[in-house]
Parts: structure tokens; C-alpha cells; sequence
């Protein structure tokens, strides 16, 4: 199982870091991570917190978007260019190919983050002589654990849907995600039954992606502590083995 | 022994209004060691039928027995080869690493030495480090080949294999099905092409709209006719015919 997963991973991730879109995409986050050194110099005493504060979330904006426009074709163009054809035959599962997909880009989505991060370190060092290592490695660590749970869902979406549904859908997940707030406050307050049912379930069913942003503490000097933090992580391994298992299941009968 | 055997096997799409019944309740069997040709024309069947038998689909109803097994078990998909229509490859992996990236998922040993050996077999050692899409229509249709022959399998399935090719193509593609079955491999070819279908294929069976219309040697299918093509052709119309006065009649009936 091990064998095939990996290998569809490793194929996965030199389709997508060859990939010109994410190419580019790329070369945009590191020169706007440059580009911080220019807001930096017209910050008054604020100049590190702005490059850490623009670059940080430069570096999420890349990895969402890898996650949500590549992690949406990834299955779709199997699918179209009938390259899974060649492969579904193979003594492969369905399940292996999915874990092997998702695997493939998340280390892609792990090698852009490093990059973009090493980057970020230098331009850091350049203008204060000083690491802020820990801190951003955690915010960029939870964001890569949503970026992953990004991934699963768009995997989902891209083989049931065309990749503009599958983005859409998957797009629409992460505006939820991070509207939680908006849906308590709906059903706390809310006199509607109807929509204070409609607005629970979405609440408690979908993933609460907020949890996984600590952009703001980070600026702030503050760390997450330890057991808020392996709530965190447990939170994001339950709900992705549920969307391996949703889209295990989704993929298991499909017929191509 | 029979290496395939298919029965009753039916395929319907779309649900409602909208059902379209590809595969009617077809049966066939394919003897081990055998090449046995699925003829028909375009939109028969073929392929929605090929499909099933490698696992792509599952059959709306009937059986599929391959080597004993199912065409989903890991088992059986291990002695398996398929090779689908016009090809289409990962662009961006040069024919070798296709290969050993197919060599694998089937976990053979010596895989460097293995993939030299079938790229030889198809004519492509010189390609094997350029990257797929330079590949010309015949290169690629080889590659095809021998991504379905790596694992030396036991039952290849072959869907139109000298579709689209030239005919030096042809000669070439043709020459290595026919050295796999000296080989002694089971092989089920879907294909349009009735040329050479007598020369490579010990049985053959007509499909059309999805039905069965019959199967046996291509000796006996084309006797009293030019050709097999000529036979086929005939059978084809007959049973078109056939099929329009009986409609006609049933809804002149119901008026």
C-alpha cells in the first residue's frame, strides 16, 4: 500500500511543482515578500511587524491557493486527459490513489511554504538582524494543516465536479470556515427555527478553519499554548481522515 | 479453460428519461491463450464494454469472471494489461519514467532492466528520455503498448490499437500483438479496423447498438462473403433493417 501511495505522491508532486500557474504564483508571494522591505522602511518602529504581518499572510494566500485552483484540477485532469485510464487498472485502490494525490500536494504545498519562508527569514534578518523562527514556523505549521484539509476537499469536489464547481465549492468551504463567528451569532440571536437549525448544522458539521489561524498572536508576540495546540492538530487529523473516508466513499462506484 | 467469461452483461447510464442502455445482455467467453476481436461499429459498445472488464465501470447487471476472479481485485488487476484508446500520457515525464512509474505500482524487480527490455520489444529505446509530449501518434500508441505489457501479463486488453496510426504504424503495432500471442497471451481486442482482425484474431464477435449480434471464427463469419468486412457490413445492415421494419410495424399497430 506504502509503495503505491508513494509513488503516486511523488508523481503528483513533480506534476504540480512543474506546474506554470503555481510557478508564477509563487514568484509573486516572494517579490511581494521583498516588497515588504519597501513597507518596512515607511513603518515608523513598526517595520518588522509589517513584514511579518504581510508575509505571513502572503505565504497562507500561496498555500490556499495551491490547495484550492491545483488541488481542484489534480483529479478532474486524470479524468479529462483519461490518464486514469492507464492507472485504475493497475493493482492500485481508489483509496491509495486519493492518499497519494493528496499526499503529492501537500509536499508541494510543505516545498513552496519552505521556500517562501526562507525568504521571508532572510529579508527579516536583512532588516532587523534578528529570527523570529518559532513563531512563524507554527502560524505557517496550522496553515499548512488547512491547507491540507483544503486539499482533501477540493480532491472531493474535482472528482465529482468540473474544476470551476470544484474551486467554487471548495471556496465556498473556506469562506465558512472562517465565518464561524458570523454562525453563532446567527443562532444565538436568530427568532427563525428553520434558520437557526440550517445555521447549527453548518456550524457544528463543517470544519472550523479559524482554529488554525494564529497569524494575529504571532504579530502580537503570543504563542499558542501546548494543549491548545494539540486540540488543534487532533481537530485537523479527525476531520481529514472524515474527508478521506467521505471521498474514499464518493470515488469507491464511480464509474469513468 | 477460459481465461474470460462474461455473462449477461448489461450497462445503462443517466437515470429516468435520460437512460441509455449501452451494453444489452451480452455473454461471451475467451479461451486462454486465445485473441478473440470485439468488432463493431463506432457508439456499438465496445468500449463501455472494455471498460468494465478492466474495472473503469461496473456493469449495471451480469457477471464478469477474469482468471477466476473479479476485474476489482488486486489479483487479478496484477496479471492484467490494458491498453485504452488514443492513449493520453502525463506530458511532463519522459517515456521512462512513465514506465518505471507504472513498473511500480505492479512492484517488479530489476525495473530498470525490465523497462529496457519492453521499450526494445516496441521499438521506443531511443525515445525513453524524451519527454511525452514530443511523442509522435505512433510513439505514443507504442508507449501505450508497452505500459500494458511491463508486467508480462497474462490477459491483455487492447482498445482500437491501430486506430489513427499509418500504415507503417500499423505494420508495427501489428507485429508486436502478434508476437505476444505466439507468446501464448489472452488477448480481447475492441477494435473498427477489420483488415487485420482475420489475420491476428482466432474468434471474433459483432456488437452493434449494444447487442450481441454474433461470435465465432473469422473463417466461418466471412464465408460466402468477400471479405469479413464484406460479412460484416452485410450483418450490420441486415439486422438494422430488421430492427426499423419492426418498429415501423409497431407503431403503425398503434395507431
Amino acid at each position: 500500500m506504502l509503495t503505491n501511495i508513494l509513488a503516486i505522491s511523488k508523481n503528483t508532486f513533480r506534476e504540480t511543482i512543474r506546474d506554470r500557474i503555481l510557478l508564477s504564483a509563487f514568484f509573486v508571494i516572494i517579490a511581494i515578500i521583498v516588497f515588504t522591505l519597501f513597507i518596512a522602511s515607511i513603518s515608523l518602529e513598526q517595520s518588522t511587524r509589517m513584514i511579518i504581518d504581510f508575509s505571513v499572510t502572503a505565504i497562507y494566500a500561496l498555500q490556499i491557493f495551491v490547495a484550492i485552483f491545483i488541488g481542484s484540477m489534480l483529479i478532474y485532469k486524470e479524468i479529462e486527459r483519461k490518464t486514469f485510464y492507464l492507472l485504475l487498472p493497475k493493482p492500485i485502490s481508489r483509496i491509495e490513489i486519493i492518499i497519494g494525490k493528496c499526499l503529492g500536494l501537500t509536499l508541494t504545498t510543505i516545498a513552496v511554504t519552505l521556500l517562501s519562508t526562507l525568504v521571508l527569514f532572510a529579508v527579516l534578518f536583512f532588516q532587523s538582524g534578528q529570527l523570529f523562527f518559532w513563531p512563524i514556523m507554527l502560524s505557517l505549521f496550522l496553515s499548512t494543516l488547512e491547507a491540507i484539509l483544503l486539499i482533501l476537499i477540493s480532491i472531493l469536489f474535482s472528482g465529482i465536479t468540473s474544476p470551476i464547481l470544484a474551486s467554487v465549492s471548495t471556496i465556498a468551504f473556506f469562506v465558512i470556515g472562517h465565518a464561524e463567528g458570523v454562525f453563532r451569532y446567527i443562532f444565538m440571536t436568530t427568532k427563525i427555527p428553520a434558520l437557526e437549525m440550517i445555521t447549527k448544522a453548518v456550524y457544528y458539521t463543517l470544519p472550523n478553519l479559524e482554529k488554525f489561524n494564529v497569524r494575529n498572536e504571532i504579530i502580537h508576540g503570543n504563542t499558542l499554548p501546548l494543549p491548545t495546540l494539540v486540540v488543534v492538530i487532533l481537530y485537523g487529523i479527525t476531520y481529514a481522515i472524515l474527508l478521506l473516508v467521505i471521498t474514499q466513499r464518493a470515488f469507491k462506484n464511480k464509474d469513468y | 479453460m477460459n481465461d474470460i467469461i462474461i455473462s449477461n452483461l448489461s450497462k445503462t447510464y443517466g437515470t429516468g428519461k435520460k437512460k441509455v442502455c449501452v451494453v444489452k445482455n451480452i455473454s461471451l467467453t475467451v479461451e486462454k491463450g486465445t485473441v478473440f476481436g470485439f468488432i463493431g461499429p463506432n457508439g456499438a459498445g465496445k468500449t463501455s464494454t472494455i471498460k468494465m472488464l478492466v474495472g473503469l465501470s461496473h456493469p449495471t447487471s451480469g457477471t464478469i469472471t477474469i482468471k477466476g476472479g473479479s476485474p476489482d481485485e488486486q489479483k487479478v488487476k496484477q496479471v492484467l494489461g490494458f491498453m485504452p484508446e488514443s492513449p493520453l500520457f502525463y506530458q511532463y515525464l519522459t517515456g521512462g519514467e512513465f514506465l518505471d512509474f507504472i513498473a511500480t505500482l505492479f512492484k517488479i524487480e530489476k525495473k530498470k532492466e525490465k523497462i529496457k527490455h519492453v521499450l526494445t520489444e516496441v521499438h521506443l529505446l531511443h525515445a525513453q528520455d524524451k519527454r511525452i509530449r514530443t511523442y509522435s501518434k505512433g510513439m505514443l500508441q507504442r508507449l501505450g503498448l508497452a505500459q500494458a505489457i511491463i508486467n508480462d501479463p497474462e490477459i491483455l486488453f487492447l482498445d482500437e490499437p491501430l486506430d489513427g496510426l499509418d500504415p507503417l504504424g500499423r505494420a508495427e503495432v501489428k507485429k508486436i500483438i502478434l508476437s505476444l500471442k505466439e507468446q501464448g497471451k489472452t488477448i480481447f481486442i475492441n477494435t473498427h479496423i477489420l483488415g487485420d482482425v482475420s489475420e491476428i484474431c482466432d474468434k471474433v464477435g459483432v456488437i452493434d447498438n449494444g447487442e450481441m449480434l454474433a461470435i465465432d471464427t473469422p473463417t466461418k463469419l466471412s464465408h460466402g462473403y468477400r471479405d469479413l468486412e464484406d460479412a460484416f457490413v452485410h450483418m450490420i445492415e441486415v439486422v438494422r433493417a430488421t430492427k426499423q421494419s419492426a418498429t415501423a410495424t409497431a407503431t403503425a399497430t398503434s395507431f
